[in-house]
């Protein structure tokens, strides 16, 4: 089934643009081919499938809306980081589905780049951008959430083939995805951070196996892979063997300073319905107009502006070639708590609708409630609140622990 | 002081200058400091070079406004910055005797009085509050009814200047009657002023409250690693490395935010949101300190409560409960009801 018809010409265009008129060609090519069931905030929204998805995400990368700063040589766009936030806010501003390959896009394709033989580069980069391949993170473990030094899943060598033993879980997407980016051990537990090696496995080899985990939003995102003497060859390892640790530290950092970077705008864009919605119910447009919600409304505002202000002075950091480092923590913490009060005063609002069967009213609701229950795993993902926090007392408060 | 105009000049090399003219007015009363401040070049900073100033960009001030609230510099300092550039056109002469601190002039923020025209007077009745060190002042800037002001002598006949309850010791807040008090045509300035000066003040206000609030957090930091309890310093307790790890999170919040309110493309929701987080954050900030100083932050000698009592006083000045309502109401009153089409647009 083909959702995708076409691209406008735009996209064939803004290859040669930079700056706002870039940003006008995306903004254009995005709202003339996003189709409006793919949109949460139309009456039309009907969750897509996997394969519409896909076809979509490869026609965003086709237009240049994906592997933005990517060399070209990978397939990528070659752009500029400033490029990618442009692109980011335009994406953001409409109420389109999470990619289902943010994995691959926004942590594998990263680390590849990064400590990716030119082979593998070559190999897994375009597959990732054209969504031949999607991709899954393995590195929670039952006994290690967030702690990653506690990992169990072991690699043993034979030779030029890997040996994998173990079992990962909170493996988003796990049962749609070709590969899997795996965090294994190859020395003895007691090396906590060292001897860590990642691997690209292939999810259909011999010895995996998927299971998904129903989650609170009802829906079964998460999985469950068990690996049962996998074999994987030398040529999937990623990185030398004990520069795991090393690389997933990158990969975090990355993933919690410029992971879904559209996510003020989007926040913004979840801002404006919620608002619109309440304006089409007499009962909710009388009360947001009282000063107790003008005031909350004044503080969505406000964690809306001090998020891109986070955002926006990663990308400068980036731009002038500094790390992220633990300065990514900042904005994970922020925009998860942040997200949080928002999804709570959708909520709250919602409820006192006056008329809920109104279409505007059932749309809203369907869409918050479910961003109120996904963004409970906000604080958790990628580091939950207590380790930012932690992060930010050890390494950038650098606070004794010592007695 | 006009070379330093030069392409090139970083609003970050005005800190240290700041910091060391803030520091060396601490024994001085206001008019050694206006003096002390001016010969520094930091009273002119956005002023243009006609009256004697340097032309710079907002940007430039914000370190100077930080680095009087990390030193609790007790001087209009924000307010003279602003009138000697809102002077500079109508009233170039005064604007020039901020600039070189002959004349200490403030603003009073809250208020507004009614103006009636006679001749080439204008007689000003009303009453106008929060006006910083106008006891000490020789001119106060006044609003007139929606968006114009007066600069008004405070020795003019009709003003007086009352004391008025407010928590900041160093920078008292005065309450100003005026009743029938004439000053000449030429000394209103125009409709838009108003608007300019509290969307400028907002940045600076939140200037001023990062330079208490990082003051703040390093006291509280070093207090946390020094001081011991239990036989451990106070920073191994991990309710205290996350108390400061989240008053770390929201120093540098407004750190970034005042980043984003000067930058290129910033209008009047980037400048009233960073002081709405400025103010909100800033009391978390000192708050969160006087908590981790425990029974010795309520002692007169930790002066972790003069960073407080100076970010309260910056949060009422520029009515945060007020302005985050409006930032609401404007939000809210943009944005059309829900139809059949998606919202994005």
């Amino acid at each position: 089934m083909t959702v995708i018809e076409t691209e406008s010409p735009e996209a064939a265009t803004a290859g040669e643009l930079s700056g706002e008129p870039y940003r006008v060609a995306m903004r254009r090519w995005l709202r003339a081919n996003l189709p409006a069931s793919f949109r949460s905030d139309s009456p039309a929204f009907s969750s897509p499938g996997l394969t519409q998805s896909k076809e979509w995400e490869a026609a965003m990368y086709r237009a240049g809306l994906a592997g933005i700063t990517w060399p070209k040589a990978y397939g990528g766009h070659g752009r500029t980081l400033r490029e990618h936030l442009i692109a980011n806010q335009e994406i953001g501003a409409l109420a389109m589905p999470e990619s289902v390959n943010s994995i691959g896009k926004e942590l594998a394709g990263p680390i590849i780049l990064a400590v990716g033989t030119e082979e593998q580069k070559h190999r897994f980069l375009p597959a990732i951008l054209e969504m031949r391949d999607i991709w899954c993170q393995g590195f929670s473990e039952p006994e290690a959430g967030s702690d990653l030094a506690g990992l169990r899943t072991r690699a043993a060598r034979d030779g030029d083939i890997w040996r994998i033993n173990g079992q990962k879980i909170w493996t988003s997407g796990a049962y749609r995805a070709q590969r899997c980016l795996v965090l294994a051990r190859t020395g003895p537990l007691e090396d906590r951070h060292r001897g860590l090696a990642m691997f690209a496995v292939r999810l259909d080899a011999k010895g995996v196996r998927v299971r998904p985990i129903k989650s609170i939003d009802g829906r079964e995102s998460f999985c469950e892979v068990f690996f049962d003497d996998v074999e994987v060859l030398q040529s999937d390892a990623l990185g030398a063997p004990d520069e795991g640790w090393n690389a997933a530290i990158r990969v975090l950092e990355i993933e919690r300073a410029t992971n879904r970077m559209y996510r003020a705008w989007r926040f913004e864009n979840e801002l404006r319905h919620l608002i619109s919605a309440c304006k089409s119910d007499p009962a909710l447009a009388q009360l947001v107009a009282n000063r107790h919600y003008e005031a909350r409304i004044g503080e969505v505002v406000v964690d809306i502006e001090v998020l891109k202000a986070h955002v926006e002075t990663a990308v400068d950091a980036l731009v002038n070639g500094d790390r992220i480092g633990a300065r990514g923590s900042l904005a994970k913490l922020h925009w998860s708590e942040a997200h949080q009060r928002f999804a709570a005063l959708t909520l709250e609002l919602l409820a006192q609708a006056s008329l809920p069967q109104l279409p505007a009213v059932q749309v809203a609701r369907r869409r918050f409630e479910a961003i109120y229950l996904q963004a409970r795993a906000e604080t958790i993902y990628a580091g939950t609140t207590e380790i930012q926090l932690g992060i930010i007392a050890d390494r950038i408060l650098q606070l004794s622990k010592g007695k | 002081m006009t070379t330093l105009t030069g392409e090139g000049l970083q609003p970050s090399e005005f800190a240290v200058t700041a910091a060391r003219a803030v520091a060396d007015c601490a024994a001085l009363g206001p008019r050694e400091q206006a003096k002390h401040l001016a010969n520094d070049g930091l009273l002119g900073v956005i002023a243009s070079q006609d009256v004697g100033g340097l032309d710079l960009p907002l940007a430039f001030a914000v370190p100077v406004v930080a680095a009087a609230g990390s030193g609790l510099l007790g001087f209009p300092l924000m307010e003279s910055l602003l009138l000697s550039r809102a002077l500079q056109d109508t009233l170039p002469r005064a604007a020039e005797a901020v600039v070189s601190g002959e004349m200490l002039a403030t603003v009073a923020w809250q208020g507004s009085v009614s103006a009636e025209r006679e001749g080439e007077s204008v007689v000003l009745n009303g009453w106008v509050a929060r006006a910083a060190c106008a006891r000490d002042a020789d001119c106060v800037l006044v609003r007139i009814g929606s968006g114009a002001a007066a600069l008004v002598p405070t020795d003019s006949e009709g003003v007086v200047v009352e004391d008025a309850a407010g928590l900041d010791l160093t920078v008292p807040e005065h309450t100003v009657r005026l009743q029938g008090v004439t000053i000449p045509a030429v000394s209103v300035l125009p409709d838009s002023t108003w608007t300019l000066l509290g969307s400028d003040a907002n940045v600076l206000r939140a200037a001023a409250i990062l330079g208490s609030a990082e003051t703040c957090l390093a006291m509280a930091q070093e207090h946390a690693s020094t001081r011991r309890q239990f036989g451990r310093a106070l920073s191994y307790n991990q309710a205290l490395r996350h108390s400061l790890a989240r008053q770390k999170l929201a120093l540098e919040g407004i750190r970034h935010a005042i980043t984003r309110s000067v930058g290129e493309t910033a209008g009047s929701i980037e400048r009233d949101a960073v002081f709405l987080a400025a103010a909100a954050y800033g009391c978390a900030i000192s708050e969160g300190a006087l908590q981790v100083h425990g029974g010795m932050g309520f002692t007169w000698d930790v002066p972790v409560h003069r960073h407080l009592r100076r970010v309260r006083a910056l949060q009422a000045q520029g009515d945060a409960s007020g302005s985050l309502a409006a930032l609401g109401r404007r939000t809210i009153a943009a944005i059309a009801p829900a139809s059949d089409v998606a919202v994005s647009g």
